[in-house]
């Protein structure tokens, strides 16, 4: 402990002085106060993302709602979703960080495996998709139904895979929503699958954070 | 009554040192200046806790790195998460009788 600077028995609280109210309110009191500030999820965060996903999405809609023939987003609508995308990678990164600052072991280790594996695997969905092309495949599949529908259907089940690992069932059923709306929405086509994946991954990211909030709420109105 | 309580534990800065660390996942550690942050003890109060919950088995430090880069990182040990889970339950019973 190469921070010492001072030791002073005299400071230490040793004198006791607690009752059997006080230390129990206390102990909770720390408790909420050290799992809030370890937690990444917040309200806040998944009104966020869910305002991203809506507008990233919806930007991808609006750019290729009404092409006759269907040749796929825009640039512009691509940059737009990008760029949403981006800074909100920013800013989960950021929270993510400040919440695990000083926190090591074995949940650090587990959290960088399952992000080698997501990055893996959406490398792979996009390697895919240009196969596809080269092979001559429309673009209705190349540019539309196959983008969300793959990374929505890899995103969600290694999200149910995770959550399910840690016995977190609302987060499983969170992630096997998610895979469903990916492959419902692909019967939307090519223009419609943006929008209907949009839609309903705000809808899944807003009642998980809703789930969660009441779950707090009960748990902390039986202790 | 006080008595049936772990008189290691039942001491405010301990019991804050030790919900802290149980809030972690089973396996994870916390370095010693982020574990200050969150209590608001001096290093020196905090490490005096920290010995006495350590020479108990309750909780393990590490310290890797030398010199300005060096870093201790503390952890509860199983130990020390029965301890704590013992506490809780001891002091339920003693409200429940109040």
């Amino acid at each position: 402990m190469n921070e010492t600077r001072d030791i002073d028995d005299t400071q230490t609280g040793d004198e006791g002085g607690l009752d059997p109210r006080e230390a129990a309110s206390l102990l909770e009191q720390t408790r909420r106060q050290a799992e809030r500030r370890f937690d990444i999820r917040s309200p806040w965060l998944s009104l966020l993302g869910a305002a991203v996903v809506l507008a990233a999405f919806g930007a991808v809609w609006l750019s290729v709602r009404g092409q006759h023939p269907y040749t796929g987003p825009t640039a512009a609508g691509l940059a737009f979703m990008y760029l949403v995308l981006v800074a909100w990678i920013a800013v989960v990164v950021t929270v993510t960080r400040r919440a695990t600052a000083g926190v090591s072991g074995r949940s650090i280790r587990q959290q960088r495996a399952y992000g080698a594996a997501v990055l893996t695997a959406l490398v792979a969905v996009s390697v895919l998709q240009a196969v596809l092309k080269n092979d001559g495949v429309s673009h209705a599949i190349v540019y539309g139904i196959y983008p969300p529908t793959a990374q929505l259907i890899v995103l969600g089940s290694i999200g149910a895979a995770i959550a399910a690992s840690r016995e977190d069932w609302l987060g499983f059923s969170a992630g096997i929503a998610v895979v469903l709306i990916a492959a419902a929405s692909a019967f939307a086509g090519p223009a419609g699958v943006w929008l209907s994946n949009g839609v309903g991954l705000c809808a899944v990211v807003l009642g998980y954070s809703a789930a969660q909030a009441w779950l707090r709420h009960r748990d902390a109105r039986r202790t | 009554m006080l008595d049936a309580l772990d008189p290691l534990i039942h001491v405010p800065a301990r019991l804050q040192i030790m919900a802290t660390l149980a809030a972690l996942p089973d396996g994870d550690a916390l370095s010693f200046t982020r574990l200050q942050d969150m209590i608001g003890l001096t290093p020196g109060n905090l490490i005096t806790h920290l010995r006495k919950l350590e020479d108990a088995g309750y909780l393990s430090t590490e310290k890797t790195g030398n010199g300005p880069a060096s870093r201790t990182s503390v952890a509860l040990t199983h130990q020390g998460r029965a301890a704590l889970d013992a506490y809780t339950r001891t002091l339920r019973g003693l409200l429940n009788g109040l």
